[in-house]
């Protein structure tokens, strides 16, 4: 006989979790299973599984058990998109950091999951995008995207900074439709009450001498 | 239900892009409802010569692939209300859309505007198989080379291979002063080589570079050869009946018309 603590049952907002603790045959699993549902009755019909829990088997004896379930006892199998939990990136101040050599040219697209540092020049028609800060020690005139899983605090900064489109986070800015000149400055883009601001990376130094 | 057209010309370089956007103006320009289309997808320009490419969040791969709604890729063109735009991606290629995603695509925009002009890609393979697919009309686009005249003659059998008949003829870049002197095929040369029915002639003009460096359409400005040409031809699509425009060459007069007429806009 197998034991009733072989199979535990966990209800969660997005479905039914069936968990299996402990090592054993598969058929006895698949017994105890059926066992657990047919004592059941109708409590589960119509129930969203969401997944099967267990470490000892593998993918198609998973897959059967599913079948199994949604077939005899009449649920729903919800699949869940792996959406691993994106943790916003934190490490803004101090944190994972990819350093890139070379042009990204048109067509070419970046991403890195914490800051992105490019030596080089990033062309119209290229994407970059990071999780973290993006600085572009030469031009930037492609599309640059910054914290890109939700972080509104991460900032993009370029010798020249004049990209066709800039987002941070879910803010996104273009450039203006009238030509501007260059600037001689590093300039840094940040979002200021749900807008992109792009300010001189020196006037900040200074203000910082003058508290 | 609108009305599908595909613009194309085999050979690359002979201004199917630039076609596309001041004709897609031109049209939007009569009042019409218009969506031109950017098939070339990896190596977009159609943004560019518009001046939209800093609006483009989605494109059309996005919406093929149920990234976004149609609605939300359409980008709305400056000066024209009645202007859109679906970009391609830049970052994908031409296998990134199958032709039945193409057809559904185009079908769908055919239903909430006048014209679709689509951007052909060159070459003969799956960017142009996926550009003609839903096309009702196609034109093609040559200039005065015989290279560019061999390319246009093998895509016109192949467009009435696709069942995508009697295709119009634009000749670009004319210089007229060329074909006088002789040293340049004229109307006449390409017709009997091809033997489609003329839409128009667009004559060489400084312009077209200007403005498409600038990202305003040719056609915007009144005073172009190049742009009353596009007017004209975009008439035409529209059925009016417009005689073909004649530039009389008599020692470089072109040059003398410009000098004309930038005495008068003094």
């Amino acid at each position: 006989m197998v034991s009733q603590s072989l199979i535990e049952f966990k209800g969660t907002k997005d479905g039914l979790i069936i968990k299996i603790k402990e090592h054993q045959d598969f058929q006895n699993i698949k017994s105890a299973l059926i066992a657990q549902f047919e004592k059941a009755g109708n409590f589960f019909t119509g129930a969203k599984l969401l997944d099967i829990e267990c470490p000892y088997i593998n993918e198609e004896e998973r897959l059967e058990l599913k079948t199994l379930v949604m077939e005899k006892y009449d649920l729903s199998f919800i699949e869940v998109v792996e959406e691993p939990k994106d943790q916003i990136f934190d490490g803004l101040k101090e944190g994972m950091t990819k350093f890139h050599n070379g042009t990204l040219r048109s067509g070419q697209v970046l991403f890195y999951e914490g800051n992105l540092v490019i030596f080089g020049d990033v062309n119209p028609g290229a994407v970059v995008k990071a999780n973290g800060n993006i600085i572009v020690l030469g031009s930037l005139r492609g599309i640059a995207h910054a914290g890109a899983n939700g972080n509104i605090q991460a900032i993009v900064s370029a010798h020249v900074l004049n990209p066709t489109q800039l987002r941070i986070a879910d803010i996104i800015a273009r450039s203006p439709d009238e030509k501007i000149p260059d600037s001689v400055n590093p300039e840094v883009a940040k979002v200021k009450n749900k807008s992109v601001y792009v300010e001189s990376n020196y006037n900040k130094g200074k203000k910082k001498g003058e508290r | 239900m609108g009305k599908v057209i595909v613009i194309t010309s085999g050979k690359g370089g002979v201004g199917k892009t630039t076609a596309t956007a001041n004709i897609g103006t031109a049209l939007a320009k009569l009042g019409k409802k218009v969506v031109v289309v950017d098939a070339d997808i990896g190596l977009r320009n159609l943004d560019v010569v518009l001046g939209l490419e800093n609006r483009i969040v989605y494109d059309i791969v996005d919406v093929v692939e149920g990234v976004c709604r149609l609605r939300q890729a359409l980008i709305k063109d400056k000066k024209h209300p009645g202007l859109h735009l679906l970009p391609a991606a830049q970052t994908k290629d031409k296998n990134a859309i199958a032709l039945e995603q193409m057809k559904t695509l185009i079908d769908e925009l055919k239903e909430h505007f006048d014209y679709v002009v689509i951007d052909c890609p060159a070459g003969i393979e799956q960017g142009f198989k996926n550009a003609i697919v839903g096309a009702d009309e196609a034109i093609v686009v040559s200039t005065p080379e015989v290279s560019a005249v061999r390319d246009a003659d093998r895509i016109i059998g192949l467009l009435e291979a696709a069942e995508i008949h009697d295709p119009k003829l634009i000749i670009n870049r004319l210089r007229y002063d060329m074909v006088k002197r002789g040293d340049m095929m004229n109307t006449e040369d390409m017709l009997d080589i091809l033997a489609i029915d003329l839409l128009g002639v667009v004559p060489d003009d400084e312009n077209i570079v200007i403005s498409t460096n600038r990202g305003d359409p040719v056609v915007n400005q009144d005073e172009s050869f190049a742009g009353t040409s596009f007017r004209n031809i975009a008439r035409r699509i529209d059925g009016e009946d417009v005689p073909f425009e004649e530039y009389k060459v008599e020692n470089g007069i072109m040059e003398r018309l410009r000098s004309f007429f930038k005495i008068n806009s003094n």
